[in-house]
């Protein structure tokens, strides 16, 4: 579903490569983790794929299905399935949270050439969505992540996320700021969006996150390339030995 | 005096010499002829406003000064319903400036006494003989108000309104333009006493050149919402002036919404002379290309445990100029005063300009005053935010023009005309996309 | 009582600071005055005055026709009125314009030929003309415990005494590394080619009512060139000294930050108290090339006048920074207690991409000072920054008010300003204002101005007087801590004298 090839990007206002080349393939119903210390490039190939400005790609490819992502502006991105979970979800005072979700929701489903939702039923499906995720009434009135705590912004991005349905959902350092109980709501919500038509990129600093949403696949980032790749055991190695080990041995 | 002053108050004199070539005092009844007059005489003292000027120094006067108004085109708006007209109201309809009855609904209502200026002004006595010109006059230091002065004297028409008990449906000011040369002014008064309640609407673009006065005088616990949105002929142009007296416990909150026009000057006094008094006042201003709007407001605490509120907002494009001057004025002994003022721009390219001059003036101690001025752009991190969940760009950055206004509309307490007036400036956003 | 110390005791306010209210005894201790021989001009203001100033100085004859055209000019001229600051008519016929000491009419070659009493008087102000390892201004600055690099720190010293400089230190060691440092008079004589470049090149000759009389008489005052790549190695500092009665003093700064250079800049300001109001008008200008810094820091404790405002110096002070070069850098730091009048912008033209403007001040006025205050920063380069700080507090009968323009011209793209004005108030009886002019031209600029008034909090007051502190104390200490961020900025010496003179200046505003 997701295919990176020997992706290459720098910054755009300065001479510096943060990626190097990462090449990556996330097929369809599999989860896969990235995992690398900080200044990797983890957080820098979310925004890429998502196609946020002041980055330059200089080399290589990024596919979803057979749609060039690297072509898209960010709304055709998303329109096409492209789903990021910020790791800091962006404040907007003044914008309500429904009528955000409500324009999102509506967005896609005309770019996708569906008929706009009524308000009626937009609020049914909302309220059954936030009901799963524990989010009152109140956090939905209230404007975009604003006075949101940590846990609810992330509640929030998940809450978009199984509203939008995406069909590949990158998650970037989603356990950061959460204790745990809410990595456990957290998690819940995104295990219950796993299906054999969706892709999942978790991107996530520490091995915890994992042991609620289990990986298929781990990816270790360092030095703005994959190094090394594996099964879960490979998470459970980094946070025994840490990442210095595993850069020697790439 | 020093030479440059002397110099300056000639060019103001001869700036009114030349306005007052075109006009001649109207004829009335005891009462106003005596305010007609000394407003004439304030006038004199002062001149019209010139570009030297402190507070004309973002605005150029010379088009509001001159005998003739530049002609403006009427704006066709085709099918699309007037401005509150969904909603129950008492409607008063002036056309360039003149009474209209005709379009107008009748004006005896329960709660308010409703009379028009050219009746009261025939008579030898008034109650609004304590207002009119007098809470103008009250505004006319520190800061110099021309035009006020010169709407005071030359006004014919205009409402008067008592309000002595909670009105049970709003007053609706209908302004509208239909001749592209008028020249009108307006002088309306309303007098809330004890315990009175009042929603007023102002709409419309009035005429060519427009100048309008609003004097309100709150007595204790009363109250009243002011709403208003300048009509979208482009090439009108309005000089405005509200002048506000509150008395203890009594509430005033006032909200403006200008779209277009290529001239507007915006002036508010409100005087906060009783304890625990409340006055809140915002606009939002949205415009491109040959746009120039202007907010000046100075609210002066003269009492003890007052509140102020001002947020202005501007949304500018295409060469468009906004300006806001904002003053609290905080006297000796207005202990516990809670002043707090906002002005922002949004600058949606590059031709924008945003020239602000936002003040505190503090003489008590025991004080909480604050004021905040912001200019930029779109914020990318929030529109970025949005596209990334599929909102196409331009969606977007209307979303967040509606929501960078939304704090100033906040001030429209009944929800029913905030969302009115939301869904007024999405669809000039719609149109704006062409 | 359960509280959180943190929320109640602002931080950063030393105790020391406490300790120096009580150390130190009378509320103006500069007060005095030298009893020495004079030579004045005669009173009044005529062109031959500024000939005779010119001549006084041996200035060449461009610099005598430079003066004469700004003194035309000055008759021209009107005195501003738009600042929040209320004074008697000045009688500008009614001032001396020149006063020498009879010592100084032949020029010491050396500080060791210089008048003994004008060495005694610096002493006395706690600025000994020698060479010594540290300014010894400050009380108490010898005892700050060295952090390493503070035990070796040198200050030059530019001592000007009414009309005239009676010498500059370490003139010696700062020629080795290339820097120039001595008094203006000096300069015009012997760098013509530099003042002539630079002089009234950031404060034309016609920029003001005040800086154009400055054009015109100005006496004396500092001159510093740092060549290209030289970090100066030492910080250098003017002090300046009003003794004469009825004279006005009028000195005239000049600094040049050539490429890459580098230079911190002090200058303190006392006067003896007297009944009758003195003028005081000057004008720094500062020229900072491709990546040079300069910082400005002046503590200003000219005499405030009684508690009746009787007396007291007039300030009108024009200060002006041009960012002429790329990545130049320019920061002004000011604590304001003195004066009986203060109108004072010290300003910043970015002109160069990328260039910095930094403003920091204290205002203090108690009694019935009045100061008007502030910055102006002109954004004309591209990726510009601005960042204003300012603390204003009033008691007494002052009043005390901020003034500053933030202008974003169209082709200063991408640049931000950050500013922040806050003013405490202490007593029902003084004023405090902000008076913020915001111009923004460009939309990717970004312009953000806060400010809040407010007065000293009741909890804080109390938390500490439960402590022991009497009003005074109390208010002195949290009102440094409310200053914090600009006595930061301060070097170290000059924020030791700071937090003193906060609380001398802060004297009587309670109780």
């Amino acid at each position: 579903m997701l295919k990176i090839d020997n992706l290459h990007v720098k910054l755009e206002e300065e001479d510096k490569q943060i990626l190097k080349g990462v090449t990556l393939e996330v097929p369809a119903g599999e989860v896969h983790a990235i995992m690398g210390p900080n200044g990797s490039g983890k957080s820098t190939l979310s925004y890429v794929l998502s196609g946020r400005d002041g980055y330059e790609v200089t080399e290589g490819s990024a596919m979803l299905g057979d749609i060039d992502l690297l072509e898209l502006e960010p709304e055709e991105r998303a329109a096409a399935g492209m789903f990021l979970a910020f790791q800091y979800p962006v404040e907007i005072p003044g914008v309500g949270n429904m009528t955000f979700l409500r324009t999102a929701v509506n967005a896609q489903r005309k770019a996708r050439g569906q008929e706009e939702m009524s308000a009626a039923d937009f609020l049914k499906f909302v309220r059954a969505k936030a009901k799963d995720l524990k989010i009152d009434a109140d956090m939905l009135k209230r404007p975009v992540n604003v006075g949101f705590s940590g846990g609810e912004k992330k509640r929030n991005e998940i809450l978009q996320m199984a509203m939008l349905e995406p069909k590949m959902c990158i998650l970037d350092e989603t356990d950061s700021g959460l204790d745990v109980d809410a990595m456990k709501l957290v998690s819940d919500g995104v295990n219950a969006l796993r299906d054999e038509n969706r892709g999942f990129l978790v991107i996530t600093h520490y091995q915890r996150l994992l042991d609620h949403i289990v990986p298929d696949v781990v990816h270790i980032m360092a030095g703005g390339r994959i190094v090394k790749s594996g099964g879960p055991e490979l998470a459970l190695e980094v946070e025994k030995n840490g990442y210095a080990d595993l850069m020697e041995t790439a | 005096m020093a030479i440059a002053k002397e110099k300056l108050l000639a060019r103001r004199r001869d700036a009114l010499s030349a306005r007052l070539e075109t006009l001649t005092l109207p004829e009335g009844g005891a009462w106003i002829t005596e305010a007609r007059k000394t407003a004439l005489a304030r006038l004199e003292t002062m001149g019209l406003p010139t570009g030297r000027d402190e507070y004309w120094r973002f605005t150029k006067p010379e088009s509001l000064n001159a005998a003739e108004p530049e002609p403006a085109a009427v704006f066709d708006h085709g099918e699309e319903t007037p401005v509150f007209d969904a909603v129950e109201r008492t409607r008063i309809v002036f056309v360039d400036g003149v009474f209209d009855a005709a379009q107008s609904d009748d004006l005896s209502v329960d709660g308010i006494e409703i009379e028009r200026l050219e009746d009261a002004a025939r008579a030898d006595i008034h109650w609004a003989k304590d207002i009119y010109g007098a809470i103008e006059t009250r505004g006319q230091t520190p800061v110099e108000r021309p035009h006020a002065a010169l709407n005071t004297a030359f006004a014919t028409d205009g409402v008067l309104i008592r309000v002595t008990g909670k009105a049970e449906k709003p007053v609706s000011l209908i302004y509208q333009h239909k001749n592209e040369t008028s020249d009108a002014f307006l002088h309306n008064v309303v007098r809330v006493e004890a315990g009175g309640e009042l929603t007023l609407l102002e709409n419309g673009p009035a005429a060519a050149r427009f100048n309008k006065v609003l004097e309100v005088d709150i007595a204790a616990g009363g109250r009243l919402h002011h709403i208003r949105a300048q009509g979208r002929d482009h090439e009108r142009r309005a000089v405005t002036g509200m002048f506000v007296r509150q008395d203890e416990d009594s509430l005033f909150k006032s909200f403006t919404l200008t779209v277009n026009g290529r001239l507007t000057r915006n002036e508010i006094y409100v005087d906060l002379e009783g304890p625990n008094a409340s006055a809140h006042v915002a606009g939002a201003a949205l415009g491109h290309g040959d746009f120039h709007h202007d907010d000046t407001v100075f609210i002066r605490h003269d009492a003890e445990n007052c509140e102020s509120r001002q947020v202005f907002k501007k949304v500018l494009q295409e060469g468009a100029i906004g300006t806001f001057q904002g003053k609290i004025l905080v006297e000796r002994g207005a202990q516990k005063t809670d002043g707090y003022q906002k002005s922002q721009s949004l600058l949606l390219d590059d031709g924008a300009n945003f020239l602000a001059k936002p003040e505190l003036e503090i003489y008590a101690d025991d004080v909480a005053c604050s004021h905040g001025s912001t200019s930029g752009a779109i914020d990318k991190d929030m529109l970025f935010y949005l596209r990334a969940r599929g909102i196409d760009e331009k969606t977007a950055m209307d979303l967040l023009v509606i929501a960078f206004v939304a704090e100033a509309m906040e001030e429209v307490e009944d929800e029913r005309f905030r969302e009115e007036l939301v869904e007024r400036l999405e669809g000039w956003l719609l149109r704006r996309r062409g | 009582m359960a509280q959180d110390e943190h929320t109640i005791v602002k931080e950063g306010v030393e105790k020391e600071t406490v300790d120096a209210v009580k150390s130190l005894g009378d509320k103006y201790k500069y007060g005095w005055e030298t009893d020495i021989e004079m030579d004045y001009a005669p009173k009044g203001l005529t062109e031959d005055i500024v000939r005779l100033i010119s001549q006084k100085n041996e200035e060449p004859e461009w610099m005598t026709e430079w003066r004469l055209n700004a003194y035309r000019r000055w008759l021209q001229m009107e005195e501003p009125d738009w600042a929040m600051v209320d004074y008697p008519e000045i009688d500008f016929q009614d001032q001396y314009y020149y006063a020498r000491p009879k010592s100084m009419e032949t020029k010491p070659k050396s500080l060791d030929e210089v008048d003994p009493k004008l060495l005694a008087t610096y002493e006395k102000l706690g600025i000994p003309l020698k060479e010594q390892m540290i300014l010894a201004g400050v009380e108490g600055a010898g005892e700050v415990p060295a952090d390493g690099d503070n035990s070796d720190r040198k200050v030059a010293v530019d001592a000007v005494f009414d009309s005239v400089s009676v010498g500059t230190t370490f003139q010696k060691e700062l020629k080795e590394a290339g820097v120039i440092f001595c008094s203006i008079s000096e300069a015009i004589r012997e760098h013509p080619e530099l003042v002539k470049k630079y002089l009234g090149s950031v404060v034309p000759p016609t920029d003001n009512f005040y800086a154009t009389l400055n054009s015109a008489v100005f006496s004396d005052g500092s001159f510093v060139y740092i060549p290209p790549g030289v970090r100066c190695p030492m910080e250098l500092s003017t002090y300046f000294r009003i003794n004469a009665e009825n004279t006005g003093q009028f000195e005239r700064t000049l600094i040049i930050a050539d490429r890459e250079a580098y230079v911190s800049y002090l200058e303190g300001c006392t006067a003896p108290q007297r009944d009758i109001a003195q003028l005081h008008a000057a004008v720094v200008e500062i020229v900072i090339l491709d990546d040079a810094e300069v910082k400005y820091s002046t503590v200003q404790n000219w005499y405030p006048g009684d508690e009746n405002g009787k007396g007291g110096i007039y300030n009108f002070v024009t200060k002006r920074a041009d960012c002429r070069g790329d990545r130049s850098k320019v920061m002004w730091t000011q604590v304001e207690t003195g004066s009986a009048v203060t109108w004072k912008y010290p300003s910043c033209v970015l002109r160069g991409d990328e260039s910095q403007g930094e403003f920091y001040s204290i205002a203090i006025t108690n009694n019935m000072q009045q100061a008007d205050t502030g910055t102006k920063m002109t954004h004309l380069g591209k990726n510009t920054r601005s960042r204003i700080v300012s603390k204003g507090i009033s008691a007494g009968r002052s009043n005390n008010t901020y003034r500053g323009l933030v202008s974003m011209h169209p082709k200063a793209t991408n640049s931000r300003n950050y500013t922040q004005c806050d003013s405490l108030l202490i007593g029902d009886q003084c004023g405090a204002h902000t008076v913020p002019y915001i111009e923004v031209k460009n939309q990717s600029s970004r312009v953000e101005h806060e400010a809040t008034t407010s007065k000293v909090d009741d909890d804080q007051m109390f938390y500490c007087r439960q402590r022991g502190m009497d009003e005074e104390e109390a208010v002195a200490l949290i009102v440094n801590g409310f200053a914090k961020e600009v006595l930061q900025a301060l070097p170290m010496e000059f924020a030791m004298e700071a937090q003193q003179l906060v609380a001398i200046s802060l004297e009587g505003s309670v109780g």
